[in-house]
């Protein structure tokens, strides 16, 4: 480590002219222009889907403005056009949407939709063999598990793919962060996890969700169903219980929903109470293929939010400092739980 | 707040305009862009502010003591115990955690069951760069380099948003006399900083975030699942991807000062052409380089103690280096890998002349293998990825655009530098109007490659 005579700046090495500081804002309000004529509508949703607070209300006090324009202008679509080859995501073109059926309130969503609905047919799918001790029933093969959710999923997807990636398990982890069953701004998880279903036949889905819940729900007469009365609680569980008989592809795959360890914040608590409840209810026509696995009196006996606990006999941090997600050695004694669950489905799983 | 957001693409045009309106009016030109930094940092939680605003106090407190003070043991005293108080402020938010598990396994396995309490802090963003900047400042009072600065400028070159969650660090001496009177209207580096920008943007956006997206995440992630082939490339494309993304955020940092009329210390030279360790440090974060130098290595002495104190010293630097990017073994191991590789390059130096090629082919070598325990989640993972390297079998994530993206940007490195400034300098040129489409027309093609979970932040923004 040698002493540098003098410390390098930016502008030592060849640089273009001079201008002056009006030119400075000249230029970056001709790209702010630009960006708002050919991108108003993107700005506009971008601020849609933001949670609530004062970055919101700016960005929309620009976006919904330059959405307007936007609107009436054909700019936008032909810079998608343009554009769009770059684009990392896969279109999410699939059936399937939460909200294309006709906003109903509760009533409806708890009665429609396909094997959605509460009187779910009874099927032979609906008895596991090995449960009934059906002489020569045989554990399935598990070759394929997707791990899923929002936020909350990671790291638990990436532990889990380690743990497996030993027994020619293909691990397929699809996390969605800022989305939620209750925000379809972002991702709408109806035609994801039809699209999920279709393209990876997965034999195992581990589903971790729930960070970014609370919002309302379309109701009937164009009201709103606010969070987090057993109104809220239907439509959740309906919608839930619609990705869970997607994910069980007929009884060919198994599903594994974890429910939410509670938060430090009341206000989020409450919340986490009423998604729980929502997924209890959502499972219960397919109880031989989806386990709900029981995270909240894991990480929150007696509904009381705690920073650490006892893991292999050592008092261990296991929430992240925000107070909704866990850590990694908390992701870990989840990833512990799955795994015992999946060894008792599926025949390949080591140790 | 992120640069590559819509937030900052709302809050940058309405803070470079009043700023330049109020540029002559110091007296409100100055609370307000110290306002609009706040606002900037608020944005990751408001409470972080105070923490902020706690360092400025005290750091600027104890400078003034140290210069008003005729007694040099008072001032020797002060400036230890503002050292101490800013490593301490680092030490909590940063390291207690990790000391915390460690010494209470420690306690555990040798049976004494007082285990220190433990508690999930959250890490203020970029807590480190304010930490050196504000350990610069005080030192260099005390050094006699500056006089104490006014409050407000003191507070101002702590919380100033271009450089504030990632560097690059500046040093206050290079920082605060831009403050002590208003920048020339006249003479703005436009085109430079809206080149650096750009550069910046498709660095983070459009290489790191690709790279980590396609190939590092998932096999850093799970080594296990992949074999030799996927793990080599993954070990190129992350030097690629730390690259990009730091040198990236700095990029853009350097590029909005000098919009805003401010100048930078350069941070990064084309690091992957280096032939020595030496001048790997040169060219790689160089104001972290510079100021460990300056604060660390020259006050332990440097090389003037003999050989096994330089040895002794280039050790503590850099693994104290290491861990000043977190708290973790992984970052230990890392700055060690360094040291070590500067203590060898000491001791040989002038006794094996290798052909520059040659050095620089080991050096890159040793410089990619030491970032898999700095990428690594654990020890234990790093330790799974080197042995997959020995397990050949097929390549299944090499695709065509990360091979290219992954060796193009190293190669860019290797190429002489004239003819890529010379495009820059005819870039830097054109007409604000021109420079502006153009900027909207990067950030348009950039912003295509976003996907939809948005734009990751800045790996530095953890250290």
């Amino acid at each position: 480590m040698s002493t540098v005579e003098r410390d390098p700046f930016i502008l030592d090495r060849p640089t273009g002219r001079r201008l002056r500081a009006r030119d400075s804002v000249v230029c970056v309000f001709v790209a702010a222009l630009l960006l708002l004529l050919l991108q108003g509508e993107s700005i506009r949703s971008t601020g849609e889907k933001m949670d609530p607070g004062i970055q919101r209300t700016a960005v929309l006090a620009v976006g919904e403005p330059a959405g307007w324009l936007a609107d009436r202008l054909p700019l936008a679509d032909a810079v998608d056009d343009v554009t769009s080859y770059l684009s990392p995501d896969d279109d999410l073109t699939g059936g399937g949407a939460f909200n294309a059926a006709p906003a109903a309130g509760p009533a409806a969503a708890a009665g429609g939709g396909t094997g959605g609905g509460a009187s779910a047919p009874i099927t032979t799918d609906s008895f596991d063999p090995t449960e009934l001790g059906v002489n020569g029933a045989k554990l399935p093969q598990l070759k394929t598990l997707l791990v899923t959710g929002d936020s909350l999923v990671q790291p638990l997807d990436v532990q889990l793919a380690r743990r497996v990636a030993g027994d020619g398990v293909q691990t397929v982890r699809d996390a969605h962060l800022g989305t939620g069953i209750s925000k379809t701004g972002i991702v709408d998880w109806g035609v994801l996890s039809t699209q999920q279903a279709k393209d990876r036949s997965p034999d195992a889905v581990v589903m971790f969700m729930g960070a970014n819940e609370g919002f309302p729900f379309p109701g009937a007469g164009g009201k709103s169903i606010e969070c987090c009365g057993p109104e809220w609680a239907v439509v959740y569980a309906t919608r839930a219980r619609r990705m869970m008989d997607t994910y069980r592809r007929r009884g060919a795959a198994r599903v594994y929903w974890l429910t939410l360890p509670l938060p430090r914040d009341a206000r989020a608590q409450t919340v986490a109470r009423a998604v729980n409840a929502a997924i209890a209810v959502a499972a219960q026509p397919f109880r031989s293929q989806v386990r709900v696995l029981d995270m909240t009196s894991v990480f929150t006996p007696g509904g009381r939010y705690r920073v650490a606990q006892d893991v292999s006999g050592r008092e261990t941090i296991v929430r992240r400092p925000d107070g909704i997600h866990l850590n990694d050695a908390g992701s870990a004694v989840a990833t512990g739980i799955v795994l015992q669950r999946l060894r008792a489905d599926f025949e390949t799983l080591g140790s | 707040m992120v640069f590559p957001t819509v937030q900052f693409a709302v809050f940058f045009p309405i803070v470079l305009a009043l700023s330049w309106a109020l540029m002559r009016r110091q007296n409100v030109w100055k609370p307000f862009v110290l306002a609009a930094s706040y606002v900037f940092y608020a944005a990751a939680n408001p409470l972080f502010c105070v923490m902020i605003a706690a360092v400025t106090v005290g750091n600027q407190a104890c400078a003034q003591l140290i210069h008003r003070s005729p007694d040099a043991r008072v001032r020797k005293r002060t400036v230890v115990l503002a050292v101490a108080l800013n490593l301490a402020t680092l030490g909590v938010f940063k390291y207690y955690g990790f000391f915390a598990t460690e010494i209470n396994g420690l306690l555990d396995s040798a049976g004494l069951g007082l285990p220190l309490p433990l508690a999930a802090i959250a890490l203020p963003v970029g807590i480190s760069f304010i930490i050196f900047q504000a350990i610069s400042y005080t030192v260099d009072v005390y050094r006699g380099l500056i006089t104490p600065a006014t409050t407000i400028d003191v507070a101002l070159y702590l919380s100033f948003f271009p450089h504030l969650v990632a560097g690059p660090i500046v040093r206050a001496r290079e920082f605060i006399p831009q403050l002590q009177s208003p920048r020339d209207p006249r003479k703005v580096a436009v085109g430079a900083g809206v080149a650096l920008i750009l550069i910046g943007l498709v660095k983070k956006v459009a290489i790191a975030d690709f790279l980590a997206r396609e190939i590092v995440d998932p096999v850093f992630g799970v080594p296990q699942a992949y074999a030799a082939p996927d793990v080599l490339l993954a070990s190129y494309a992350y030097a690629v991807q730390i690259f990009c993304d730091f040198s990236g955020y700095t990029d853009i940092a350097i590029g909005l000062a000098l919009l805003m009329g401010f100048v930078f210390p350069q941070n990064f030279d084309r690091p992957y052409r280096a032939a020595s360790f030496g001048e790997f440090w040169r060219r790689w974060h160089m104001t972290l380089s510079r100021f460990l130098r300056d604060f660390l290595y020259i006050p332990l002495g440097g090389n003037r103690g003999g050989k096994w104190k330089t040895i002794r010293n280039l050790m503590i630097t850099m693994v104290l280096g290491g861990l000043w990017h977190g708290a973790a073994w992984g970052f230990v191991l890392w700055g060690a890998i360094h040291g070590t590789a500067l203590v060898v390059e000491h001791q040989f130096r002038g006794k094996v002349k290798l052909p520059r090629w040659l050095g620089w082919l080991l050096i890159f070598h040793i410089v990619v293998l030491a970032w898999i325990p700095f990428r690594a989640p654990d020890l234990d993972l790093a330790g799974v990825y080197v042995a997959r390297l020995a397990d050949w079998g097929p390549a299944t994530l090499w695709t065509a655009p990360v091979v290219i993206v992954t060796f193009l940007v190293i190669a860019l490195q290797l190429a002489p530098a004239r003819p890529m400034d010379a495009l820059r300098v005819r870039f830097e040129a054109l007409h604000p109007v021109a420079l502006g489409a153009s900027m909207a027309t990067v950030i348009l093609l950039v912003a295509a490659t976003v996907s939809s979970q948005g734009v990751p932040p800045f790996i530095y923004f953890a250290f």
